[in-house]
């Protein structure tokens, strides 16, 4: 009887089990996302990025292996600035605004871009478009005694002009190795009426190359209607760095096989000198013995 | 050579000229080409696959390779132990046990050469050592000082053979002909003048100075291989001097061994006596306790401060993975052979054979023990390693090798008794008639 009662409540334990199992399973959502942003370099290099991710549980991985096309205005091949380009390990897929589109791209001052994904099954036909409007950055440095400064202007292209925008934040910082630094006090700068903003360099001790040039960057970023826009300058106001160069050129037990310390090869070619004179000095003595040997 | 008084030169010669092996010989040779073509079999495999087939990986780069180098080094030393240091002191009861100490230094310096080059991924890479070395490296000093000692211990066996080669030829009708051209090319010219032996006699003192130094900086320089890297258990300034006692103990302790080997197969008891073995013991003695106290400064004052970084890599020692071989590196490699050799009844020659084993086995588990857990414990330890990257054993292709070469030496020495006498002759007849006179 109790036998019974084990073999009838087994199955209802695994049943639960197994369910509880897939339930767990079911809970984590994967939830695929593909977003599009639109990038200006130097006002001449236009490119599109195009990211795919995974949603899971508030947190963002990248999606690899996903199939995006992008396309320009409209999707069909004649617009297309990347053709079924599968993303990287970070999720990422750049494309430049090709040659064959440059009429188009001349033709108006506003563009879409849309991008489609496929080739993973829940990322098929999921789509991304966004709109942007052309616009550049422009530099200008000026030095009045010890004070210098640094004035960036965004304008953008209306009715065939290049006008200026106002109320744009913006980012002013010299780069640097490991990522900008602010030249001011200020994090970002928001444009004039004359769509400028003007910044006071503070840097003063920075060091830069070899010529004391440093590269001031302006940057525009995610902005809604113009997108990502970067420019940079370089400019002497950096301290003129001079490489150690006698660091590396000193005799020493880390240098190359030319730069061995004197007195290691001293101590080493006295020491190996001696014990192999000695036994050069034995070997002769060898062949004294073979002689002595022929002669008797 | 306390009874060979009575003996008269051609019983002497009778005794100690090379014989051809019997049946056991025959099957041990059999035993040790067998082992070293399966080695030879692995090391093909090795050749043609990469160092993948090995389980050495980026944390133990060192495996057992460098382990059984180091043995081979360390081994080696015993040459200049007893011909140099012995004949400089002019201790008066060595002579049957120089070329046995000579032929062992010998076979293990060439097998030390043989099994670095085997560690090595790309053996042919070895000549870039000499085109493009650096005299700052130690790997550098290691090749220049191994060339250097592996030269004068061919040189030393080389000179003290003459009179012996003189006696072989002399007697070629009791040896047959297999050797004798060999004889000749090498000593036929060695008359024994007066003149030839003053010549013989400088030449065997001046490389016995020479040696030791040498012997000395071989196995220092082998442990500054591991000192002058900074990692737990290596960082030490007591390795040159660790290593030196400990190459001398198993030396001491390989040739007690071959004493007793060479005794027993070829029957010379009356030219390695009970007498040989009790002063041998004496020494074997004082080399390990030399050696345990300085166990006792590598282990016990790192251990008495238990630095962070030092911690994991002696508690594994001391108490984990490689607690086993540890504790029986130093019961089996010291303790043990020390209490069996205290004791005069210890000292006999089977008890002595015994304790030498011990002392050689244990040698060669304490080098794999200096070697391995250091490498699989680094100050700065890798992210995310395969798990396969945290412990190490050999494998079957790394066991084959290093036996392979362990065989090879030992196949070199037994040859070398075939065609060499193991006991001098000469200094055999010579020693006899002295002590004649003086009686």
């Amino acid at each position: 009887m109790k036998l019974l009662k084990i073999n009838s409540t087994l199955p209802l334990f695994l049943a639960l089990f197994i369910s509880g199992a897939a339930a767990s399973q079911d809970a984590i959502v994967k939830k695929p996302v593909l977003s599009l942003s639109y990038f200006s370099s130097d006002n001449k290099v236009q490119y599109l990025l195009a990211e795919a991710k995974w949603k899971i549980e508030k947190k963002y991985q990248p999606a690899t292996g996903v199939t995006v096309s992008i396309y320009l205005d409209s999707v069909a091949p004649a617009f297309s600035l990347s053709e079924k380009n599968v993303t990287d390990e970070t999720g990422k897929i750049k494309a430049i605004i090709p040659p064959s589109l440059k009429s188009k791209w001349d033709a108006s001052a506003q563009h879409k871009f849309i991008a489609i994904a496929s080739g993973i099954k829940e990322f098929e036909d999921l789509e991304s478009e966004i709109e942007i409007a052309k616009a550049k950055l422009e530099f200008d440095t000026s030095t009045n005694g010890e004070t210098k400064t640094v004035s960036a202007i965004i304008t953008a292209l209306q009715n065939g002009k290049w006008v200026p925008v106002k109320e744009i934040e913006m980012k002013i910082a010299v780069k640097r190795l490991g990522g900008d630094l602010k030249i001011g006090d200020e994090d970002t700068y928001t444009t004039d009426s004359t769509g400028t903003v003007t910044a006071e360099f503070k840097q003063n001790s920075l060091p830069g190359d070899a010529n004391g040039n440093i590269t001031l960057v302006a940057k525009v970023e995610e902005n809604d209607l113009y997108g990502n826009l970067y420019i940079e300058k370089v400019v002497p106001w950096g301290v003129v760095f001079k490489s150690d160069d006698n660091f590396f050129n000193q005799r020493s037990l880390w240098s190359i096989r030319s730069r061995t310390p004197l007195w290691l090869l001293f101590m080493a070619y006295s020491i190996v000198l001696g014990v192999w004179g000695t036994i050069i000095y034995l070997i002769y003595l060898m062949f004294k013995v073979k002689r002595l040997g022929k002669v008797n | 050579m306390e009874n060979s008084t009575q003996l008269t030169v051609e019983q002497i010669t009778q005794d100690l000229l090379p014989r051809k092996f019997g049946r056991r010989g025959k099957i041990w040779i059999g035993s040790l080409i067998l082992i070293c073509m399966i080695g030879a079999f692995a090391y093909y495999r090795q050749l043609k696959n990469g160092l993948s087939v090995t389980h050495m990986r980026d944390y133990v780069s060192w495996g057992i390779y460098i382990s059984n180098f180091v043995f081979f080094v360390a081994i080696s030393l015993v040459g200049s132990l007893i011909t140099a240091i012995f004949r400089l002191a002019k201790v008066p009861w060595r002579t049957p046990l120089t070329r046995i100490s000579e032929i062992i230094a010998v076979s293990a310096i060439t097998f030390a050469s043989i099994i670095i080059i085997v560690d090595m991924g790309r053996p042919e890479r070895l000549l870039n050592l000499f085109t493009h070395g650096r005299i700052q490296s130690p790997i550098m000093w290691d090749v220049i000082v191994i060339g250097t000692y592996f030269c004068m211990s061919l040189f030393l066996l080389y000179i003290t053979l003459l009179p012996d080669i003189n006696i072989m030829i002399k007697e070629q009708e009791k040896l047959g002909k297999p050797f004798t051209k060999l004889y000749r090319w090498l000593g036929s010219f060695w008359q024994g003048t007066p003149a030839q032996e003053k010549i013989r006699d400088r030449s065997i003192t001046i490389l016995c100075i020479l040696i030791i130094p040498v012997a000395f900086c071989i196995h220092t320089v082998t442990s500054w291989l591991f000192a002058t890297t900074y990692r737990p258990g290596w960082d030490s300034t007591n390795f040159g001097a660790y290593f030196v006692s400990g190459a001398f103990l198993v030396g001491a302790g390989g040739v007690v061994v071959a004493m007793y080997v060479f005794r027993r197969s070829y029957n010379l008891e009356k030219y390695i006596t009970d007498k040989h073995f009790e002063r041998m013991g004496r020494i074997v003695v004082l080399l390990a306790l030399l050696y345990f106290y300085f166990n006792i400064n590598e282990y016990l004052v790192p251990a008495f401060k238990m630095k962070k970084p030092e911690e994991t890599h002696l508690r594994q020692l001391f108490a984990g993975e490689f607690a086993i071989v540890f504790w029986f590196s130093i019961l089996v490699g010291m303790i043990i052979p020390i209490t069996i050799l205290l004791f005069k009844k210890g000292r006999k020659p089977l008890p002595m054979f015994i304790a030498g084993v011990m002392v050689v086995v244990g040698a060669w588990f304490k080098r794999y023990l200096i070697v391995t857990p250091t490498l699989l414990h680094p100050f700065l330890p890798m992210h995310d390693v395969p798990e396969n990257y945290k412990h190490y054993f050999p494998s079957w292709e790394e066991w084959a090798i290093a036996m392979g070469s362990l065989a090879g030496a030992l196949l070199i020495i037994t040859f070398f008794v075939r065609i060499f006498p193991v006991v001098s002759i000469y200094k055999t007849i010579t020693d006899n008639n002295e002590t004649v006179e003086n009686k």
